[in-house]
């Protein structure tokens, strides 16, 4: 499209969502400088939050554990969801409109429920606490995100790519490696990105599958409301969300994920 | 499409499909048909041995008229939400997808989504400062304009609007792209060389081919706001009661697992309902 | 800063040789006395016990957990109107108060609670107590009020909270319209006052952490609230005050108890004795603390703090009602009817 009226309306809309997106990010960042304990203004610059929160190991495990938790929970969450996805696209079969509604109750049933049914079938069956119990849980709650995003990219592909690809001699994987996940690859890194937002965001699973003294970062926040958290938690929460926003330029630079042309 | 005929075929389709769904299986759907069995019951068997099987919880729905009244609130809230996320996040998806090229494309891609690795319960406290009286909001307008301004939007239904689209709009924003992304140019710039309008690519080119993203993002946003009680109750004051909320009271408040489960059931199949209702509809748009 | 009862805990653990260092798991609320720095340091270093906390949110989910997991928690905070449902379904362990050093500081009323002793046998020791009832922006009163009905008065339209909690609002209003809090028997007037309340709130509030935000925004000008937390609000700077008015207040006990399945009961039980030493709580009240059950604590408190001055008044103690236990039953029938007031908002 050339530079016209309309791309400039689009490229203001643009900033102003990110202003929109940015706003509580900004002020959460904003207050892990502010003196006030409770989010008081008018803003008086401190730095007492970090310097609290650099010697309250406990949250700094906690954090430490979340993130971990999360890129296991999107490493093995994405790949089963791109796989899935793939499947559901690819192939019809009986039953397959009842696999696509069966995603829907992860996301509609308050998560409180989904964790206490979770809770409670795991101590029957044995899965008992734990790790991997989290694990268990933090995947499954992933899952219906990625295969809902990934789907939604398939959904444009061009089959005919897949069959000239075979018609060339290219087996079943090699389509597969070669034609189908560059394609979707957009949708895979979205896809990944909303599972790690999901599990880093995880309350309810954690807290009732942990081991005790095994926090991590949402299960902290929660249980701290009662007493009151102070702007520590900013501190964190904005070391994490820029570390990660450094950590994703870095990847821009080397991978073009966005989709081609 | 492929079809099932060979062996190989079939096997290719178990291995993609199973691991996923055998993984949600165990810990999701397992777990949830022992509620729904829960929902069915009296009483919990390990607290009353004289449990019975009953189908009062799903009566005491429609019994009781609060939970009605609040189911209705929750879908309204529900579509306000997802309409406002289309309206807001499909533009910026079109701007994405169609406007902006190279590096840069990727890095507003994560930009959209980096906020939301943070805690959804602290961005809900920093909406509540930027939106409180002499918050960060009136503070900054009235800077803007000479006259005084009290918007006083904290602890009102437009607070917990606000609230949700910011939670659930990267959803929309980034499905919608995805598709968007996907429509080839050069359909664009031939639909243009024959004189088609701006406004006719957008209405007969990019939106139905993009149409399976925007309602896979209208899902993910519709879907999980209609059981939301957190927003709701920090930022919508005593307005923000909803059906989430009665259907947490029933684990939190008191030891009625029953009907906390009959209740999410029941929002279950309302929601499914409603996409089933709509598919169809969409369906012919779509052609 | 070692206190003569921890040096003769670390005797006791140094003369039983070999004695093994346990980890102690507590279930507790966050930030509830149990989990304090210093003291767990103290009580870690005069026994070689480890102290690992597990927090829940809800009594609900404190009573779930102990369900669900047995054998992961040695020491448990339970609210006494809970204690006889948990006794009853065999969570609880008995404890022999013989075994504790600082019991005898309690008085026979907490001590011989009815809650407590279910079966004859003492299932929880009592730790703290304290009172629900309001609290004021001293910036929004020339002079502090001292009755009830402040939250319904019309100068303070839109500046009054409550917690959303269905109980606490039930008896909230039947102590404004004179009723027995465990023995509501007009619930219609009850309604009805809290249906003329709920057009005064600004908001509901749910947890501390949302009181001392809307509170420092200046958002209310009188909430209900906690004893212990305003002590603890007041010492964090804001200008609250704690009123227990005329109509009386709702006075309620929390024990720490011994889960039956804990494997650890002896070092529990050391934890325990710790946790009721009025060392402990004079250090824990310098921070804000909810009122000690042990009147030695409260006794060795410094005459003008709150928990002393107003709580150990005798007056203010006969205005206090203190809660009974619920059964399922009632606490729905309540939540019914709040959920159906909030629902017409």
């Amino acid at each position: 499209m050339t530079r016209s009226p309309l791309v400039l309306l689009g490229r203001i809309w643009l900033a102003l969502i990110l202003v929109f997106l940015y706003a509580p990010i900004l002020v959460m960042a904003a207050m892990s400088f502010n003196a006030s304990p409770f989010y008081q203004l008018p803003f008086e610059f401190s730095t007492t939050w970090y310097a609290k929160m650099a010697g309250n190991q406990q949250i700094i495990t906690a954090a430490i554990r979340s993130v971990l938790i999360a890129c296991a929970t999107t490493v093995v969450a994405t790949v089963l969801g791109t796989a899935a996805s793939v499947a559901l696209f690819r192939y019809d079969f009986p039953g397959k409109r009842i696999l696509q509604v069966l995603l829907f109750p992860p996301i509609a049933i308050p998560w409180l429920i989904t964790g206490t049914a979770m809770l409670v079938f795991f101590f029957a069956v044995g899965i008992g606490r734990g790790t991997p119990a989290v694990l268990i849980g933090h995947v499954a709650l992933a899952l219906p995100y990625v295969i809902v995003t990934v789907s939604a990219r398939l959904s444009s592909f061009d089959v005919t790519l897949e069959e000239a690809a075979r018609s060339m001699g290219a087996d079943a994987w090699t389509v597969l490696r070669r034609v189908t996940l560059p394609w979707i690859a957009p949708g895979v890194v979205a896809g990944a990105l909303f599972a790690f937002a999901v599990s880093f965001d995880q309350f309810v699973v954690s807290y009732f599958l942990s081991e005790p003294g095994d926090s991590t970062l949402p299960v902290l926040i929660y249980t701290a409301i009662r007493k009151g958290f102070t702007p520590e938690i900013n501190a964190i929460s904005t070391i994490i969300v820029t570390v990660s926003m450094a950590v994703m330029f870095l990847a821009t630079r080397y991978s073009k994920f966005g989709g081609s042309r | 499409m492929a079809d099932l005929e060979t062996p190989a075929e079939r096997r290719r389709l178990f291995t993609l499909l199973s691991p996923a769904y055998l993984w949600l299986t165990v810990a999701v759907f397992l777990p949830l048909s022992a509620m729904l069995f829960f929902s069915f019951l009296t009483d919990m068997p390990q607290d009353a041995p004289d449990w019975g099987v009953t189908l009062g919880n799903y009566a005491e729905f429609l019994t009781n008229p609060t939970y009605a009244t609040l189911l209705r609130k929750s879908l309204t809230l529900a579509f306000t939400v997802t309409g406002f996320c289309i309206l807001i996040g499909y533009p910026c998806a079109l701007v994405l997808a169609k406007s902006i090229k190279g590096r840069s494309r990727e890095a507003l891609f994560l930009m959209v989504i980096l906020p939301f690795w943070s805690n959804s319960l602290v961005r809900i406290f920093s909406w509540a400062i930027v939106l409180r009286g002499n918050g960060v909001l009136e503070r900054a307008v009235n800077w803007l304009l000479p006259f005084d301004v009290r918007l006083n939007l904290m602890f009102t239904t437009d607070a917990v609007v606000i609230g949700l689209v910011h939670s659930y709009l990267p959803y929309v924003i980034l499905t919608s792209y995805l598709a968007l992304q996907a429509v080839d140019d050069d359909l664009i710039d031939a639909a243009r060389s024959m004189g088609a309008s701006k406004l006719t690519i957008l209405r007969r080119i990019l939106l139905p081919l993009s149409l399976p993203g925007l309602l896979a993002g209208a899902v993910l946003v519709f879907v999980p706001v209609v059981g939301s009680f957190m927003e709701p109750r920090i930022l919508g004051g005593r307005m923000g009661t909803y059906y989430g909320t009665v259907i947490e009271d029933q684990f939190v408040a008191v030891y009625n697992w029953p009907l906390g489960a009959a209740l999410s059931f029941i929002l279950l199949a309302v929601v499914i309902a409603i996409l089933a209702a709509a598919s169809p509809v969409l369906k012919r748009a779509q052609t | 800063m070692k206190s003569a009862f921890l040096l003769s805990l670390s005797a006791a653990a140094l003369a039983a040789s070999g004695a093994l260092a346990d980890e102690i798991r507590v279930l507790n609320w966050q930030g509830y006395g149990t989990d304090i720095d210093w003291a767990v340091k103290a009580f870690e270093e005069a026994t070689g016990h480890t102290v690992v906390h597990e927090y829940f949110n809800s009594e609900q989910e404190m009573l779930t957990k102990m369900r669900t997991n047995p054998g992961a928690y040695d020491v448990v905070l339970v609210n006494a109107i809970y204690n006889p449902q948990a006794t009853a379904e065999g969570l609880l362990s008995p404890i022999d108060p013989a075994g504790l050093e600082n019991f005898v500081g309690i008085p026979a009323e907490f001590a011989g609670s009815a809650m407590l002793n279910e079966g004859g046998a003492l299932h929880g020791v009592p730790w703290t107590w304290g009172v629900t009832s309001f609290a004021v922006n001293t910036q929004a009163f020339d002079t502090v009020p001292d009755t009830l009905e402040v939250l319904w008065d019309p100068a303070h339209e839109g500046r009054v909270s409550v917690r959303d909690d269905a109980v606490e609002a039930m008896q909230i209003g039947a102590l404004a319209t004179g009723q027995d809090i465990n023995d509501i028997r007009d619930l219609e007037a009850v309604r009805a006052k809290l249906e003329a309340l709920l057009p005064q709130l600004r908001t509901f509030w749910g947890s501390e952490n949302d009181w001392n935000q809307f509170m420092a925004a200046g958002e209310f000008d009188v909430s209900t609230y906690w004893s212990g937390s305003a002590a603890r609000s007041a010492a964090m700077g804001l200008p609250v005050e704690f009123v227990v008015p005329k109509e009386g207040a709702i006075g309620w006990l929390d024990s720490l108890a011994v889960p039956a399945s804990s494997e650890h009961k002896e070092a529990a039980l050391q934890f325990i004795d710790w946790m009721i030493d009025p060392e402990f709580y004079v250090g824990w009240d310098a921070e804000g603390a909810p009122a000690s059950a042990n009147g030695e604590a409260a006794a060795a408190l410094d005459e003008s703090a709150f928990n002393r001055r107003v709580l150990g008044d005798p007056e203010v103690a006969a205005r206090v009602q203190f809660q009974a236990p619920i059964d399922d039953g009632t606490r729905r029938e309540y939540l019914e009817i709040w959920q159906a007031l909030k629902a017409v908002q």
